[in-house]
C-alpha cells in the first residue's frame, strides 16, 4: 500500500465506499484510497494524522471483514478465562464504563472498550483484538480467543443475567456492526453473517451496576 | 397490484421476524406476523391472490380482512418506499 501525504479536508465527514469486483474505493474527506484487491495494492491519499489513520482502517477493516464472513463490532470486549466475551452497544450503553471497571478489578482483560473484530474460523467464532479504542485510549490488545458469549448490556442498580430473544440480540447486532458500504450486496452478507453468528452463540442480557466489578462473576 | 420490492433492500427472516436492512437510507425495519409474511410473498413475486389465502391460514381471519389488511399494509410499504409500483 502506498501512502501519499495529503491533507485534504474535514468534510464529507463519512466514508464513501464502493467495490466494482476488483476495485475498491474508499473516499472521504481526509482520506482517498483506490485498491486492488486482486494485486492487492493500493494508493492511499491520506492527511497525516492519527485520527485520518484510524478512519481509514476501520473502513478498510469492516469491508474486508465482512466480506470475509466477519465483521467489526461497537462493544466492550474482555477476557475471561481464556475466552472473549462481547458487550455489544451503541454510543451511552456502558462499554467503557464496563471496560473500565474490570480493568480496574484485576478479574477480566479488556480486549477493547469501542470495537471488537469477530470473525468465523474453522467453524467457531473467534474475537480479536484491534487498534480500535473508546474512552480507555489504551493500546490495542493483540490476540485472539474462541467467543465465549455475547451480552447486550443494560445499566441497572443491580446486576443479573437474562435471557434475550434471538431477534432482539440480532437486532442490536446489527445497529452496533461497523459497516460503510450502502450497496445491498454487501448489507445481505452483514444480515447472514450476523444470522449466523446469533444462531451459533444466542446472547444474553447483562444488568450491571457501575459500582464495581462484580457483573464479572456472572460471566462465563 | 402490480408492486416489487426495491433492489436495493436486504432483508432476512430471523426468529421468526423479517428483518430489513436500507442502507441507503441507514434504517433498519423490523417486521412480524402479518407483515413479515406479505412481505415474503412479495419478495416471492406473488400476487394478492396467492398472498391473500396464506394469511387468512395462518392468522385464522376472514377474507375480507386479510384483503384489507394485505392492501393497507402494501400501501403502508408504498408510502415508506420500500416497494415500487401501484395497487
Amino acid at each position: 500500500m502506498e501512502l501519499v501525504e495529503d491533507r485534504g479536508s474535514q468534510n464529507p465527514f463519512k466514508p464513501a465506499v464502493s467495490f466494482d469486483g476488483r476495485t475498491l474505493k474508499i473516499k472521504r474527506g481526509d482520506f482517498d484510497a483506490v485498491i486492488d484487491t486482486r494485486a492487492r495494492t493500493g494508493v492511499v491519499k491520506v492527511s497525516p494524522t492519527e485520527q485520518c489513520l484510524d478512519a481509514f482502517l476501520r473502513s478498510l477493516l469492516s469491508f474486508l471483514l465482512i466480506r470475509s464472513g466477519g465483521f467489526m463490532l461497537h462493544s466492550a470486549g474482555l477476557v475471561k478465562g481464556g475466552k472473549a466475551y462481547l458487550f455489544p452497544g451503541i454510543s451511552g450503553a456502558g462499554k467503557s464504563t464496563l471496560s473500565k471497571l474490570a480493568a480496574g478489578s484485576g478479574g477480566g482483560g479488556v480486549i477493547s472498550d469501542e470495537i471488537n473484530i469477530l470473525r468465523l474460523e474453522k467453524g467457531r467464532w473467534r474475537a480479536f483484538g484491534s487498534p480500535f479504542w473508546g474512552e480507555m485510549r489504551a493500546d490495542g490488545r493483540p490476540g485472539s480467543w474462541t467467543l465465549g458469549g455475547i451480552y447486550l448490556l443494560k445499566k441497572s442498580a443491580a446486576n443479573g443475567i437474562s435471557i434475550c430473544a434471538q431477534a432482539q440480540s440480532y437486532k442490536t447486532l446489527l445497529r452496533c456492526l461497523v459497516n460503510f458500504s450502502k450497496d445491498a450486496k454487501t448489507a445481505a452478507l452483514v444480515m447472514a453473517n450476523t444470522a449466523r453468528l446469533v444462531s451459533a452463540s444466542p446472547a444474553g442480557q447483562l444488568k450491571f451496576s457501575k459500582e464495581n466489578a462484580d457483573f464479572l462473576r456472572l460471566i462465563g | 397490484m402490480s408492486v416489487k420490492i426495491r433492489k436495493d433492500l436486504a432483508f432476512r427472516r430471523v426468529a421468526g421476524e423479517m428483518f430489513i436492512v436500507d442502507s441507503a437510507k441507514a434504517r433498519l425495519h423490523e417486521l412480524n406476523g402479518p407483515a413479515a409474511l406479505i412481505w415474503e410473498g412479495l419478495s416471492k413475486g406473488r400476487s394478492e391472490a396467492t398472498i391473500v389465502p396464506a394469511i387468512v391460514e395462518e392468522f385464522e381471519v376472514d377474507a375480507k380482512t386479510a384483503l384489507a389488511d394485505v392492501r393497507s399494509f402494501i400501501s403502508e410499504l408504498v408510502t415508506a418506499g420500500l416497494v415500487e409500483g401501484e395497487i
